[in-house]
């Protein structure tokens, strides 16, 4: 949901000028209208700054006039051209939402979230690592303390003592996933890209590239964080050390992604 | 070759899954002192024995079997995702 609190801004690598919404990942651009090309003039003012300036200027009822903005600001977003930056305090941000989610539940349907799109430099090897793991390292906080705590119920309801165990599946869970986006920036070092992340989903937009290209990039995510779980695994095994090697679990679990269950397999599958 | 890459693509995935999750509950079992084992069937996965002061820890063909299973599995979605979407638009037969 996009709250009148809440500003827009161009998403990194997308440009604005003469009237063209230009994207340099996608390589494209494309004309605006008039209500368009004005909403995008006042990036970093506040929706309902922008809603009653676009009401004053064309006239418009008020509420056709938020219709029109949020209907334009959504599809942006939802192409990852525009990001949205949430205003106020957490505590009612999430208020506001369980609201809106209790009200669509009879439609058996959820809040649709926001996409938020972030730079990547693909210049080179280490530039790729940096800026992957940067891009991804909230994602990735929030993965890793889930997964602990989770596991740390399942640890406590078997009677296994100490949080050893939980802290290394649940750093280990989050780790792998900005391991698993760091490798596809690296497989696309030279090609602009970008991360986003939407709900749960987290993926890497990038420019055309060769069909065969395309597989070397979607199959260098998995493989690597794989490798590293099956390393970690042998590690574990060879030093017997439990945990290690049970860390080493999640990190294998991305071969999975090799086969149609992931969006990577299916490209590699040539689907 | 399509249809190797699919199949191969699974087995390797399947395989380091079921290698990964073997490895860890024979470990445990060792750090543990525990004998264990897993089978498919008549196949052996995983065989932790412990004899005197030394623990022996057998990988059996089933872990072979399942990474096979998971290339077929995985050929055989494949196939019916192809099916399923049609023939593309661009492509005259």
């Amino acid at each position: 949901m996009i709250a009148d609190t809440d500003t827009l801004s161009l998403a990194p690598g997308v440009a604005f000028r003469d009237g063209q919404l230009a994207d340099a990942v996608r390589g494209d651009s494309w004309p605006l209208n008039g209500s368009g090309d004005f909403v995008l003039r006042r990036t970093g003012r506040s929706v309902g700054q922008i809603v009653r300036e676009l009401s004053d200027t064309f006239s418009l009822p008020l509420e056709t006039a938020r219709g029109d903005v949020l209907r334009f600001a959504w599809h942006l977003n939802s192409l990852a051209l525009v990001n949205v930056k949430r205003q106020g305090p957490l505590v009612r941000r999430l208020v506001d939402w369980a609201l809106l989610a209790v009200r669509l539940a009879p439609a058996g349907a959820v809040p649709v979230a926001l996409a938020r799109r972030r730079a990547l430099d693909t210049r080179s090897v280490l530039r790729a690592v940096s800026s992957s793991l940067v891009a991804t390292l909230s994602r990735v906080a929030a993965i890793a303390a889930g997964s602990t705590v989770v596991t740390v119920q399942f640890s406590v309801l078997s009677g296994a003592p100490g949080l050893v165990l939980p802290l290394a599946l649940g750093i280990a869970t989050g780790v792998g996933l900005g391991f698993h986006e760091a490798a596809h920036v690296v497989a696309l070092r030279g090609v602009p890209s970008a991360l986003v992340t939407r709900g749960r989903r987290t993926y890497v937009l990038h420019a055309a590239v060769s069909p065969s290209r395309r597989s070397v990039v979607a199959l260098a995510g998995p493989l690597a964080v794989a490798t590293l779980g099956v390393a970690l695994v042998l590690g574990g095994a060879a030093l017997g050390v439990p945990s290690i090697t049970i860390a080493g679990c999640p990190l294998a679990a991305h071969a999975l992604a090799l086969t149609v269950v992931g969006g990577d397999g299916r490209i590699a599958c040539g689907l | 070759m399509r249809a190797l890459k699919a199949f191969l693509l699974g087995a390797v995935a399947v395989g380091v899954v079921a290698y990964a999750l073997v490895a860890a509950l024979a470990v445990t079992a060792q750090a543990g002192g525990r004998a264990l084992e897993i089978a498919l069937g008549p196949l052996a996965i995983l065989s932790v024995t412990h004899g005197g002061r030394s623990t022996v820890t057998t990988f059996g063909p089933g872990l072979v079997v399942l990474a096979l299973a998971g290339g077929l599995a995985n050929l055989a979605a494949v196939q019916l995702m192809r099916r399923r979407s049609g023939s593309p638009g661009d492509r005259v037969d």
